[in-house]
């Protein structure tokens, strides 16, 4: 039997595994039928390891012990706006690693970003291989299409450690196309509209028959899902706090109890115009009284809780679409990919905005996995063929002389592609140069996301000016980076692969497989909760009573009158047979508030002085040439002085 | 299957740097925007490295080669502006064959008017001073406020430049 490769959408909230065959792309259920498990991983008192909505249900009772959205995390620095946010919100201690990496600490035991993503891909693999009924070791997974690169290679780490070669890392919208246009001999453009858990995208193509060339990508990895719930969230602890004088947010058991609210409260409204949320002793007041919260709310005031929220990403669209060249009337389809989507009021913003009906035809919780599945059949099996062209999201630079960060290629350019600047010294008898390398869309180095840096030696010593040194940038059709710099004297290279400052070594990911952290995922099994004040969890057996949460596999009834913890927020049992478009949503995610602008304070160098390339003294640096043929013959002021 | 036989693959690999875009792309010179789109789906299916996992290193790394130069050629020709300026530099006698794709023209004119004046407020006023000097004729104030102007931007080609004619007409 041919060997069979996996899609997986590795999600912010969910995660789909399917695979594809002759007749297209199929999505793999999880034990429990469902199409979609939970990207949630509890780690239990005996040591065990939880993955899937058994762990999410878990988050009630143990949510210090609970890891939910990791994906929001993930190829981040330990002092970005984003882990600031996580660390203020999520209920698991987040801690700073070695090089400002993030790492998560559970039950006295670190764990790096990569590793927890491997649990829920190691999870995704094994219902794979029991759906399969053979082992799997190849997988495309998707990722944002405006992840940068650190989050690319995490996620590329990730599935290492999950036991997974990565075939390749596919942008998500990408692969919603793919589903959406395989095999179908389509020429037509189109518009992905994702907005998934932790993040926007949005993508335009054009697809010429087994083509799918991506015309552009933009995206705002802080705009999601969880955005909406935590508007909600705001409005329940405000009014509450206002009543009665008690901060929700200030006791995680009453905060993930909000959480899951405000989520079913979000999936009452994608099928009703009102909900009622009923949260039964949601807190104890100082008196030992037990407090409940009710509430109803309408579409209407949700609208209006959210409806900035909506407008963002439709500022997204226009960029995309800019950058793409086109008008909405050029589109003959608009694809919605990710649960939030389903609310009508996003469906009714996309179909004003994109003066279009938005298709319904693909599942937008499943349509990622399957394009990743049809991409990977593709690739183990060559006579089906579909090419897909994407582009880089953001623009590769290089730090310069006066902390500024120059262009090398473009966001949007076509990958795979590589762009060689010439560079020479700055000083005489410079002996190395020191190449730092950032994504982003700022001319201020800071501002971008460095990928990494080295320095390149071992040149010919000569008067500055004189040494010419090549340096090549490069990305895959991954939307990885790696970097050369060459001496065309003596050809003398250094090369890396950029690896982010805040990411595993290879030594961290080999120490990781031989401890076999991932080992110890296990089948689902109630949870014992987290010990301490204040803890509501109930024992055991009596989870399995379900008299406030249950533990089991949640999905969403067919109809939500109410919307209540009690029961319908968590939900019931689920089996095969329900009704895929209204039951396969389910998420948990941390409460992190959005950033305007998430350019701005990404990154901040430890040393304010160590950002500047030409800095006095022995510091090495390099200046752009203006002896190079191309056209760029951009320079900056190679000044030692910072203004 | 897409791919050519791999002596054709490594002998294109290696004339690569001799090709211009549109033999990469195989497009007419006059090629429609539609045209070179299609010329590049076309040389995309032919070597997009998805398409040639199967294949030997040397042969994949070649295909890699020439994928990546496929999307540079499309890059610059697909934008009327960078392929304009494609289309004079092959007009031209010096056998360009590539084109960054980061176009910074406009910024190195930019820059080139502020190296004119200055890139500081004292930086601009001493080479302000100086040119007034050189009209002048008093070349020793004109050196004192070039080297004045250069210690406020020690980079400043043109300051330099001013200042190497003013050293050499000293002499």
């Amino acid at each position: 039997m041919a060997e069979v490769a996996i899609g997986i959408d590795l999600g912010t909230s969910n995660s789909c595994v399917a695979v594809a065959g002759r007749d297209g792309a199929e999505v793999l259920p999880n034990a429990y039928g469902e199409g979609v498990t939970a990207s949630v991983v509890a780690f239990a008192e005996d040591g065990s390891i939880l993955v899937g909505n058994a762990a999410k249900a878990n988050v009630i009772h143990a949510p210090r012990t609970t890891v939910y959205s990791a994906k929001r995390l993930i190829g981040r620095y330990f002092f970005s706006e984003e882990v600031k946010k996580a660390r203020a919100i999520c209920s698991y201690e987040i801690v700073e690693g070695p090089n400002h990496s993030v790492r998560l600490k559970v039950r006295g035991e670190e764990y790096s970003l990569p590793e927890i993503s491997a649990m829920i891909l190691k999870e995704m693999k094994s219902i794979a291989e029991t759906r399969l009924g053979h082992p799997v070791t190849k997988a495309i997974v998707a990722v944002p299409a405006y992840f940068n690169d650190n989050q690319r290679q995490a996620t590329k780490d990730a599935c290492r450690i999950a036991g997974l070669e990565a075939l390749r890392i596919l942008n998500e919208p990408t692969a919603a196309a793919l589903a959406y246009g395989f095999g179908k001999g389509l020429n037509q453009k189109v518009a992905v509209y994702d907005l998934g858990g932790g993040t926007f995208d949005i993508s335009v193509l054009e697809i010429g028959k087994d083509v799918f060339e991506v015309l552009s990508t933009c995206g705002d990895t802080f705009l999601g899902g969880d955005d909406f719930d935590d508007r909600v969230i705001d409005l329940l602890a405000d009014e509450f706090s206002a009543k009665h004088g008690i901060n929700l947010r200030s006791d995680p058991y009453a905060f993930e109890k909000l959480k899951v609210a405000a989520e079913s409260a979000k999936k009452g409204l994608s099928l009703e115009d009102e909900v009622e949320i009923r949260i039964p002793d949601v807190v104890q007041a100082a008196d030992g009284q037990s407090l409940s919260l009710e509430r109803r709310l309408g579409i209407a005031e949700y609208a209006s809780l959210v409806n900035d929220l909506i407008l963002r990403t439709f500022k997204v669209c226009d960029e995309a679409m800019q950058q793409a060249g086109l008008v909405t009337r050029d589109l003959s389809g608009v694809i919605l990919v990710g649960g939030p989507t389903r609310l009508p009021l996003i469906r009714q913003a996309v179909r004003d905005y994109f003066q279009q009906e938005p298709r319904t035809d693909v599942n937008p919780d499943e349509v990622v996995a399957m394009g990743a599945a049809l991409h990977a059949a593709s690739l183990m099996a060559p006579e089906q063929q579909s090419f897909l062209l994407d582009v880089t999201p953001l623009s590769l630079r290089i730090g310069v002389a006066g902390g500024l960060a120059e262009t090398v290629i473009e966001r949007n350019t076509p990958v795979p592609i590589d762009q060689t600047r010439t560079f020479t010294t700055f000083q005489d008898f410079q002996e190395s140069v020191r190449i730092r390398v950032y994504q982003g869309e700022s001319r201020q180095a800071v501002e971008n996301e460095l990928l990494g840096e080295f320095v390149f030696a071992g040149f010919a010593r000569a008067r500055r000016g004189d040494v010419k040194i090549e340096v090549t940038f490069e990305i895959n059709s991954d939307g990885i980076v790696s970097v050369t710099a060459r001496d065309p004297a003596t050809d003398q290279k250094a090369s890396t692969q950029i690896t982010l400052s805040s990411g595993l070594r290879e030594e961290e990911i080999q120490a990781i497989l031989a401890r076999g952290h991932t080992e110890r995922v296990q089948t689902p099994s109630p949870l014992v909760g987290d010990s301490g004040p204040g803890d509501l969890a109930p024992a055991p057996d009596e989870v399995a009573s379900a008299d406030d949460i249950e533990v089991l596999p949640e999905t969403l009834p067919e109809t939500l009158p109410e919307i209540s913890p009690s029961v319908s927020a968590v939900g019931g049992p689920s089996g095969p047979g329900e009704d895929p478009e209204v039951c396969q949503e389910a998420d948990v995610r941390p409460g992190i508030e959005i950033d305007l602008d998430p350019s701005v304070d990404e990154l901040r160098p430890e040393d304010p002085d160590d950002d500047l390339l030409a800095a006095p003294g022995s510091e090495l640096s390099v200046e752009i040439s203006g002896e190079t043929v191309d056209l760029d013959t951009e320079t900056v002021p190679a000044t030692l002085r910072k203004d | 299957m897409a791919t050519m036989p791999p002596a054709e693959l490594r002998a294109l690999a290696k004339v690569l740097d001799e090709l211009d875009y549109y033999e990469v792309l195989e497009a007419p010179r006059g090629a429609s925007g539609s045209a070179l789109r299609e010329a590049y789906h076309g040389a995309s299916r032919r070597f997009h490295p998805d398409s040639n996992r199967h294949l030997d290193v040397d042969l994949r790394s070649a295909i890699e080669r020439i994928a990546k130069r496929v999307t540079e050629a499309y890059s610059v020709l697909r934008d009327p502006r960078r392929r304009k300026i494609y289309n004079e530099m092959l007009a031209g006698t010096n056998g360009v064959r590539r084109l960054q794709l980061v176009e910074s023209a406009a910024a190195a004119s930019q820059r080139s008017r502020n190296e004119r004046e200055g890139l500081t407020p004292h930086g601009r006023r001493f080479f302000a001073q100086a040119a007034a000097d050189i009209s002048r004729g008093d070349s020793a104030s004109a050196l004192r406020n070039l080297q004045m102007a250069l210690t406020y931007e020690p980079e400043n080609a043109l300051f330099q430049a001013k200042l190497a004619e003013l050293r050499s007409q000293g002499r």
